[in-house]
This record gives structure tokens, sequence and C-alpha cells, in this order.
């Protein structure tokens, strides 16, 4: 109710409506991304694999192809090893070994090395102008060829030697004057010649500084007709750019696409953009393209100086890379078809560009459509909101008008009904509330005007004593019509002394605890167990429920009433003007006393007739009588009559002794209740009564005996007089562990149970007028009290009634009773 | 499995060098007690080539056949390149190329009047016209002395039949191959022993 007047306000305003549009965003967007991109991925993929693959098969090819060129060349150069000429001249030279001995021939041979060296001329034409080399130099023209076998110039230009050399390495013929002498060290030379079985032997490829250019080379051995042994070695180095260029360079494919030709060290042989003799840059992307089987790879560079991802096919050269370095072991020959990434993903990166503006599109349509729809929901839900706040504050007063079609409008009309129904409902509600408020207020007026009539006065207190009530009473009676009741504290406004205060602030303590009633300290209890008949002063003052204002004196009592929700629970005090009433019971019982020592002195008086009258008659008996021995006797029943007469007036005098304050001392009870009987018995006119005593074993008690005998009296006096002086009285006295309990039971008619509870009251009595003051049990009670004892009546009707007297056993007593 | 086959190959090779050889080099490690008789060099030619046709039997049936037949491994020309099996012919060739390359002096290989590598056509006019008897007349061996140079050589050559399926097949569908209408048990070519002789 106190938040009606101003909603909420939030940050923003977008709640519901940003809410739907992010909604559709996703559910529009995550789908088509996730489309877009696995459809990315997808092509991407299947790029990769088909592009792979046809580099793959592309390498086979360009293998196959170049695989053939090296084969067609090793066939062109083994004819002319295989030439009849040649083979029949190498038997020859062979044969020709084992006519000089090993010193004189290799002197001959170091003799022919120099001067091939030196380019003496006569040497070199020896073996550039021999009738080998001569052959050999058909075969390279091409005019010993056969005719349909013409040997291409690109072969003629690329041998950049060829040559033949004996079993020791000696060149026999050669070309041109460029081969060195000797070559019976060369790996290829010892490859080809093989310890004499002979193999083709293609090296891999080096620079050659006699070409000065990148070359490789083809030696085949020269066998002996017979093809048992070698005779010789047929070394051909060709130059690889100008042999291989035309077979690999033509091969292009798109912008960047192209076969290139490696050796299993990686080093280009072949290659329309690097140049030959340079080694692959990335040495880690060797071994993936130079397993001996055809394959291709996603490498992580290019091998052209890129480090982008491509995609590579390989394939070795089958035929070829069997004799490169005499075995498939020793290396291998191996075709890289490559194309750069940019090219070959272009179509898909295309294809994501295009995704990318579409999603965007699509996005940016989505987000439109999204507001719109957005609107459409959220305009009546905004409206609802409002009619919502104003129910909230009591004022819809037109109904909401949503025309929607759906859910929202059959939500508008609920919430108008909804509305009618609580107008209705308040209105009921309000009708109800002034009317309970109206009896609230006559309840208060009447509670106020009840509390006014009373004449005692009565304040409403909170447990720190301060004053939230007071009724007209009260006002008049301490005249505080001017002081409001809220204005001061209770102690203040009666203006009550320190004692009293004190007292006030421990009750309202104890009952603020909520344990007044279970836990009271023995002071309390003195003070809530008043006798409200003790006259005042003396050292009970301070213990009794009573006030002192003034002059005058009230009796207080406290009553708690209920708390209000939250709030402390507040007390109650009604005050009793007990100043006449006080003043009244004492001089009531002052009359009782005098009325009772009247009794007693009836009594009494009866009592020192009958000796008085024996004193007289043995006194006129003595006169007249001259037997001085019977004198002796009359004279001693003078003494006896005089000595009963002496204890009547000692008892007499016990009882009428004025208060003479604490005496207190140390008493045997079973003389005291002796004394009682007889001051009773002979108080009474008539005695039939049977007295049965039965006392065990008698603690002495503090206390004033006067006082206690008194009591006493008047308790028996009351059984004798309930028995009428007939019947039977039983005196028990009995020593519990911590009370001493006297017992007087008497066989009269017995107290009805209503009597009962009022039987220690003030002028209570059933005997007729004249008989008894109605005051004999208070004042007993009264006594016992002041001397510690307590008393109770206990009477079932028709079987008599027991006076129950109990004493708390002093503790120095229990104690020597205990030890005797 | 390429590894297994190699090793299967090598061990091939190996036991058939040791057989030669041990043919071989026998008659000169008893010179010293009682001379042995002289073994003529028809019958080792002969000796030889049971060893070479034994050998190239066995590898053909339990190697070939068996993991062809099995799908495990074929055998093809190409077999360094596709981690394949030689094909039967291949293993006559090179065995007979380890056996050169032992340096025990003897040498035979495959020689045929359609050779697919030009290599292995008859090198002498002695090697065709053996090739061309054996055509008629397999059974019998075509011998005889040759010569290179000054050297001397005792030259059987014995008729060589397809004894597989994949001889038949790879003859008839190679590029290079100059005659492709082989059955079965035809008579492709020969082998020839080469022996020195002093």
């Amino acid at each position: 109710m106190t938040t009606a007047g101003s909603p909420p306000v939030r940050p923003s305003r977008w709640g519901l409506k940003g809410k739907l549009i992010v909604s559709m965003l996703l559910v529009g967007v995550v789908p088509l991304l996730t489309g877009l991109l696995l459809a990315f991925f997808q092509g991407s993929r299947e790029i990769r694999e088909v592009s792979g693959e046809s580099f793959k098969a592309l390498a086979i090819e360009a293998a196959r192809k170049l695989d053939l060129l090296v084969g067609e060349e090793v066939a062109r150069t083994s004819r002319i090893a295989a030439d009849p000429v040649i083979v029949a001249e190498m038997e020859r030279q062979r044969d020709a070994r084992h006519d000089l001995p090993e010193e004189e021939r290799q002197r001959r041979a170091a003799q022919k090395r120099d001067k091939w060296e030196a380019k003496d001329p006569a040497t070199v034409k020896a073996i550039t102008d021999n009738p080998l080399a001569r052959l050999l130099r058909e075969y390279y023209s091409g005019s010993s060829t056969e005719l349909d076998q013409m040997l291409p110039h690109v072969v003629r230009a690329a041998t950049q030697m060829l040559y033949i050399t004996d079993l020791d390495g000696h060149l026999v013929a050669a070309l041109t004057a460029k081969p060195p002498y000797d070559n019976g060290h060369y790996a290829w030379w010892k490859g080809a010649y093989n310890n004499g079985v002979g193999l083709l032997f293609i090296e891999d490829l080096y620079f050659d500084e006699r070409s000065d250019t990148y070359v490789f080379s083809i030696s085949l051995p020269i066998m002996d007709s017979l093809r048992y042994e070698t005779v010789g070695v047929l070394h051909r180095v060709i130059d690889a750019k100008a042999f291989f260029s035309p077979s690999t360079h033509p091969i292009r494919f798109g912008k960047t696409g192209h076969v290139m030709l490696i050796d299993s060290r990686g080093i280009v042989m072949s290659c329309p953009i690097l140049p030959t003799g340079v080694r692959i840059a990335d040495p880690d992307l060797i071994p993936l393209v130079t397993p001996r089987e055809p394959g291709w790879v996603q490498a992580p560079s290019d091998g052209h100086g890129g480090t982008s991802k491509s995609i590579i096919g390989f394939s070795p050269l089958p035929e070829t890379s069997r004799a490169t370095n005499g075995s498939i072991d020793e290396g291998a020959w191996h075709t890289f078809v490559w194309q750069s990434s940019e090219e070959l993903f272009a179509p898909i990166q295309h294809l994501f560009t295009w995704m990318s503006v579409f999603g965007s599109l699509a996005v940016v349509l989505l987000a439109a459509l999204g507001s719109f729809a957005a609107g459409r929901i959220v305009t009546p839900v905004r409206k609802l909101q409002s009619a919502a706040r104003a129910i909230g504050r009591g004022e819809l007063r037109e109904p909401i008008a949503v025309k929607t079609g759906d859910e929202l409008e059959e939500l508008a009309e609920e919430i108008n009904r909804m509305n009618s129904q609580l107008e209705r409902a308040f209105a009921g509600l309000t009708s109800q509330v002034e009317l309970k408020s109206q009896e609230v207020r006559i309840l208060e007026q009447s509670t106020d005007q009840i509390l006014d009539a009373v004449p005692s006065p009565i304040f409403m207190v909170d447990h720190q004593g301060a004053v939230h009530y007071m009724n007209r009473a009260s006002r008049e009676a301490f005249d505080l019509q001017e002081a409001k009741p809220e204005s001061g504290n209770l102690y203040d406004l009666l203006h009550l002394p320190a004692g009293a205060r004190d007292r006030l602030k421990r009750e309202l303590a104890i009952l603020g605890n909520g344990q007044g009633r279970e836990r009271r300290t023995p002071a309390t209890r003195t003070a809530l167990a008043r006798d409200p008949l003790v006259p005042g002063g003396g050292e009970d003052e301070a213990d009794r429920r009573e006030l002192q204002v003034g002059n005058a004196v009230y009796r207080y009592e406290w009553f708690s009433l209920p708390a209000r929700p939250g709030e402390e629970a507040r007390l109650g005090l009604v005050l009793r003007n007990a100043t006449d009433e006080s003043r009244l019971q004492e001089q009531l019982i002052e009359a009782e006393k005098k009325g009772s020592l009247g009794v007693l002195t009836a009594g009494i008086g009866h009592e020192l007739n009958n000796p008085l009258f024996g004193i007289l008659g043995l006194g006129e008996a003595i006169q007249h009588e001259p037997d001085s021995e019977q004198i002796k006797q009359y004279a001693k029943d003078i003494v006896q009559h005089g000595k009963r007469m002496a204890g009547i007036i000692r008892d007499f005098a016990g009882v009428t002794r004025a208060d003479t304050g604490d005496r207190r001392c140390s008493v045997d009870l079973a003389r005291l209740l002796d004394s009682a009987l007889r001051l009773v018995q002979q108080s009474m006119g008539e005695w039939e009564i049977e007295v049965e005593k039965r006392y065990g074993s008698l603690p002495p008690i503090n206390a004033v005996g006067e006082e206690l005998l008194q009591a006493f009296v008047n308790v028996i006096l009351n059984a004798a007089q309930a028995m009428k002086g007939k019947g039977r009285l039983t005196i028990t006295v009995e020593q519990g562990p911590v009370l001493l309990q006297i017992t007087i039971q008497d066989s009269g008619p017995g107290i009805s149970k209503s009597h009962l509870l009022k039987i220690f009251d003030p002028f209570f009595t059933t005997k007729q007028q004249g008989q008894g003051s109605g005051l004999g049990l208070t004042i007993a009670r009264r006594l016992l009290m002041k001397n510690g004892g307590h008393i109770r009546m206990e009477s079932t009707p028709g079987q008599g009634a027991s006076c129950i007297i109990t004493f708390p056993i002093p503790q120095d007593a229990a104690r020597t009773e205990g030890k005797g | 499995m390429t590894k297994i086959t190699t090793f299967t190959l090598w061990g091939c090779l190996a036991l058939l060098a040791t057989f030669t050889a041990s043919a071989l080099s026998a008659p000169p490690k008893n010179k010293d007690e009682t001379p042995p008789p002289l073994l003529s060099p028809e019958k080792v030619a002969d000796y030889i080539h049971a060893i070479i046709e034994a050998d190239r039997k066995f590898y053909t049936a339990q190697v070939v056949n068996r993991m062809q037949e099995r799908g495990i491994v074929k055998a093809t020309e190409h077999w360094e390149n596709e981690g394949t099996l030689p094909l039967p012919a291949q293993f006559l060739k090179h065995s007979g190329q380890v056996v050169a390359e032992n340096g025990s002096g003897i040498r035979y290989r495959l020689i045929s009047l359609w050779p697919i590598n030009q290599q292995n056509g008859p090198a002498t006019p002695f090697e065709r016209k053996a090739l061309e008897t054996l055509a008629d007349n397999p059974a019998e061996p075509y011998r005889g002395i040759v010569t290179s140079g000054k050297k001397r050589y005792f030259q059987a050559i014995y008729a060589d039949r397809a004894v597989s399926a994949a001889c038949v097949s790879c003859h008839n569908q190679h590029p290079l191959s100059p005659k492709r209408d082989f059955r079965m048990s035809d008579i492709m070519g020969g082998i020839a022993i080469t022996i020195p002789v002093e």
C-alpha cells in the first residue's frame, strides 16, 4: 500500500520486448549460423578431399610421364652400351689388361691422365676422336639411330657429357674434353660396375662444375657380348632443368597449380616456380611428401616458402626410383603437385563471404521482424501492467480494453473480473472494519467508564513503572487531575517513600520476569501471604501489601493485562483505601480481647468460687472443731484450695497479659497444651469430654508462650464448644522431618465444606448471638502465624473436625534431636 | 606384412644362394684326398636349373598364390612402391642378380624372344638359336660353349613355361609386351645359365 503511489522504476523499459527479440534472434540465428558453419566446414572438407585426390591422381600421372621420359633416356643410353662395336672394343680392352703387368698399366694411365688434364691435343684427340668417340657422337647427333627413332633435340641439348670408361674407371672415349680422366672412385661408377655384375645407376641431382649447372647422370654398365660381366661403364650427364622442364612446366592448373619433381632429400629437380637445386624450405614437409607410395597430404606449409596449410599430392617415379643411387632404398624421385591455398580455397572463401553477408541480412531482418512482433505482444502486456498498478492503488475505474483476440485478451477480462470482485469485497470489508472499530470504541469507552466508576484507584503501568492509564478514582485520590497519565512513573505520582518504592520495583521486576507466581522470595511470600487483619506497625511494616500514601493506608493488588502484539505486557495496580478498615479491625480485636476477658473472668470467678466456698466452709468448720488433728486436716485442705486458686490466677494472668512485644523463648508445647486444656475446662460450665493425649517426643520451639497458649485455648475452646461439652477430644503431637504437627480432633458434628473455607474469616461464626464473637479462630491463626506456625481445618461432616497446627522445627533443635 | 614378405623373399634368396654356393664349392674342398669324379657342366647346369625351378615354383605356389587368394597381398611389377610381392619372374631375376653379386661366377637369367624389357632379349645369336630350338623341343635344354673375347663359357638354356596365371595375364596386358596371346604352360622363353669354363 505504501508503494502504491510510486511504481518501482526499472533502468530500462526493454524487459519483455528485449527478451522476445533476443529469443527470436537466437531461434533464428543459431540454426542459421550453425547451418552456415557446417556448410562451410563440410565444403572445406570436401574441397580438401577432392583436391587431394585429384592432386594425387595428377602426381601419379606426372610421375608416370616423367618415369617414361627417364626410362626412354635409359633405353637410348643402353642401346649405346649394347652396341656390338663398343662391346667388342671393351671386351678387347678387358682381355688386353692381362697383357701388361699392373705397374705398367698404372704408369701409363697416370701419364695419360696428366696429358688429359693438361689438355694435350694428341691425348684429347685420342680420346675424343677414336672410333668409340665417333660412334658416341653418331648416337648423340642421331645419325646412328634407326630412322623412326629420331633423337629428340631436347635430349641432345640436355646432355652435358657422354663418355665411356674402362674397368679401371679411366676415360676411354668422350664427346668433349670436359669429363675427368679418373672415374673409378665415383659412386656412380662403382654402382654401375657393381663388382662386374653391372647395374643401372641413376645419380641424384648435383651441381657439376664442369658443366656449370645442376645435373643428374645415368650410368650403364657395358656388358660383354654374353651379358655375363661388365667390361666398361657408359656415363651420361644430363642437365636436369633442360631435361625435365619441357615435361613438368606445361602442367599448370589455375593460377598457381603445378607439378614439380624432387628427390628424396627434398631438392627440387624441376619446378616452374622454384629454381632447380634448391631444397624445400620446410624440412618437416619432406618426409610427408616422399613416402614410397603415392598419396596426398594436408601439410602445414606449401614447400614454396608459404606457411599456410596446403594440399599436396605426391607420387614416386616407379621405375626410375629403382635405379636412383643404385636401389630404391638409396633414394627415389617424387612428383609434387601443389596449388596455393588461397586459390584452392577461394570458392569456399567466396561462399563464406556470401554466407556472412546473407547471415547478417537475415539477422537484421530477424531483429526488425522480432521488434515488430515483440511490440505487438508487449503493448497489451504494458496496458495490463498499468492496469494492475491502478488496481493496487484502488484507482482502476475503467475496464481494461485489450482486443488482441488471444490469451492476453482473456487475461485482461480476468483482471477486469477480479477487479470488480475486489471492489465488492473491499466495500464489505470497509463497512465491517467500521463496525468493529465502533465496537472497539464502545468497549474502550465502557472500560473507561467502568474503571472510572470503580471507587478504587487503578493504574496501568509497564515494567519500568511508567503510568499508562489511571482511572478517575486515582486522579481524585492522589489529586492528579492536572498530571497527564503518561507524564511520570508511579512512584513519583504517588510520592512514595523509598522503602515502598523499592518494594514495588522489586515486585514489578518479579512479575515482569514472568516468575512472580512460581518463585517467590521469602520476603515476597510474606508479603503475599499477608494476613490483612494483622495491625500495622512493628517489623512487618515493610512486608505488607500496603502502602502509606500521605495519611491514608492503601492495600494493593497487582494484576496482569494481556499485551498488545509487539508491545510489552502491562500490569494493573488496584489500590484500596484500608485506612478506616484497619482502624475498625484493631478496635474490634481489642473489643474481642476484652470480651473474652469477660468470659474468662466469669469462668475464673466460677472456678475461684468453689475453692473459696471450700475455704469458707473449712474456716467455719475450724472455728467449731475442737479436734486439732481435724483442724490440721482442714488447714491442709485450705492450703490445697489456696494453691488451686493461685494456679487459676496464674493461668489467667498468662492469658490476659498485655502484648509485651517479642519475648520469644524456648517453650514446652506439652505444658502449654495442658494449660490451655485446663483453662478451657475451667471456663466451660459442663465438661464431659474425654481427653486423649498422644504426645510424642517434643522438641522445644522458639515462640512467645503466652501467645501460643491463647491460640491453643481458642482452638480447644472452639472444639469443645462444637462438641457442646460432650464427646472425645484427641490431641496428637507428631514430629516429622521438618514440621512439628499438632492435631486437635473433636467428635463433634464436623464442619460443612462451605463453612470450612470461611472458618478463619473474621466474624464468621455458627454460634448463637452472645456465645462467640467469631474472632476466636482468626486470632488463633494470627497468633500462630506470628510465631511461625500454620493452621488449617479438615473435616468430614458428621465425623468431627481436625484442626492441624504445624510448626517448623528449629534447625538446631532438629539437629540435637538427630544426635540425641 | 610387407616386412614379412620381404623377409620371406630374402630367406628364399639366401637359401638358394647357399645351395648354389655349396654345390659349386664342394668339389675343391676334397682335392687333397682321392680326386672326386669331375662333374660335367651339363650336370651342374641341370642341378642349378632344378634349384631355380623349385624355388620359383614354391614361391609362386606358396607365397604369391596363397597371399593373393587370401586377399592379403598381391604380386605386382612395382612391388617396392606398392607394398606388394615381387612377381615370380622378378623373383628369379633378382635372385639371379644376388647370385651374380655374390661373385661365385655363375649367372642365370630369363630370356625371351618376346621380352617386356629389351635387355631380356637374346644377347647373342647362340641364345636366339637356343630359344628358337626350345620352342620346338622344350624337353631338352640347349647347351654349348660360347665365347666373349678370350673368355669361354658353358651355357645351358632351359625352356621356361608360364607357371602361373600371373605370368600369363601380365605378359598379355603389359603395354611393352610384344606378344599377347600367352596361355598357361606356354613356353614364354628360357632360363639361361652361364658357367665360366677355364
